[in-house]
């Protein structure tokens, strides 16, 4: 028995808890949006998503529209849920997708569209874990990260 | 419509549910490990096994990590129930050199070390209570040390 060493350390984001179901729920969105990118081969719709992934990076867990949606349309129908996960390492994840569904938007509105291809099926991997698994590529990168940070401090 | 945009949606699609398929059957399994030329981990941590501990677990944890927690709590309660396991968590945060010298690299990883400080498993993940229960009985039967 023994409490964590870390545990009066502040939190690095104010943004507060995520129910964990509403992070799965914007996953699957994301899933279908890159699905139709693909598709489509349509660079605008990438940059949409992009949009959407850069709301939540940029601005905060709180107006990232997948989860507003999911606050809106599906909680109300759900019960409160059994726990909550930390805002920070989703938000990490949302500026990753932003970074890929940005190259994928550039590659198919420039014209290299093996670029776009690439770029978008990395995003749709990394959603689709999330969304079909529970398995958040961007938040392990983010503890690795978090790690590396500790260790040259 | 793309037909090659479509052959990549597939492939992607198959490929993200091989992983996920592989990540869901590691998740929380207790693997034995040999331990050969692994670090002690009481000495790691700077605990030493009081007269009834048998095994140590160690759990490597970091801040943000909602797995962390509830295996904070499996492993919490376990070590509140059976007086030979003694439960630590460390933050990886803090103590990155743990994590080094135990080539951990995702949080929550749990490893077990008898009294002598040999690694007996290791679990990525929530570990799954009964596996941690049947692994831990040769340990705690009082095998002579």
């Amino acid at each position: 028995m023994s409490a964590p060493d870390g545990s009066g350390a502040p939190a690095r984001s104010t943004d507060p808890p995520l129910d964990p179901r509403g992070v799965r729920f914007a996953a699957g969105l994301t899933t279908v949006v890159l699905a139709l990118v693909l598709v489509s081969g349509s660079g605008w719709l990438a940059a949409a998503q992009a949009l959407v992934f850069a709301a939540g990076a940029f601005a905060g867990m709180r107006f990232a529209p997948y989860g507003v949606l999911y606050r809106l349309a599906v909680a109300p129908r759900l019960g409160p849920p059994a726990e909550r996960e930390a805002a920070a390492p989703v938000r990490f994840s949302q500026t990753v997708g932003f970074v890929f569904a940005t190259v994928g938007a550039v590659g198919y509105l420039s014209g290299l569209t093996v670029l776009g291809i690439v770029a978008t099926a990395f995003a749709l991997v990394a959603a689709f874990l999330n969304a079909a698994f529970g398995f958040c590529l961007g938040c392990e990168m983010y503890g690795l990260l978090a790690r590396a940070r500790a260790a040259r401090a | 419509m793309s037909g090659t945009g479509l052959v990549v949606l597939l492939a992607a699609l198959a490929l993200a549910t091989a992983v996920g398929l592989v990540l869901r059957a590691r998740n929380g399994r207790v693997r034995t490990t040999t331990g050969a030329g692994s670090p002690d981990g009481w000495a790691l941590t700077g605990a030493a096994p009081d007269g009834a501990e048998q095994v140590l677990l160690l759990q490597l944890s970091s801040p943000v990590c909602t797995p962390c927690r509830q295996t904070a709590g499996v492993l919490g309660e376990l070590a509140a129930t059976e007086p030979g396991v003694r439960h630590v968590e460390i933050d990886v945060a803090d103590r990155p050199d743990v994590a080094r010298a135990l080539s951990v690299m995702r949080t929550p990883t749990t490893i077990g070390f008898d009294r002598a400080g040999r690694e007996l498993l290791r679990v990525s993940g929530v570990p799954r209570r009964a596996e941690l229960d049947a692994a831990l009985a040769p340990e705690l039967r009082g095998r002579p040390a």
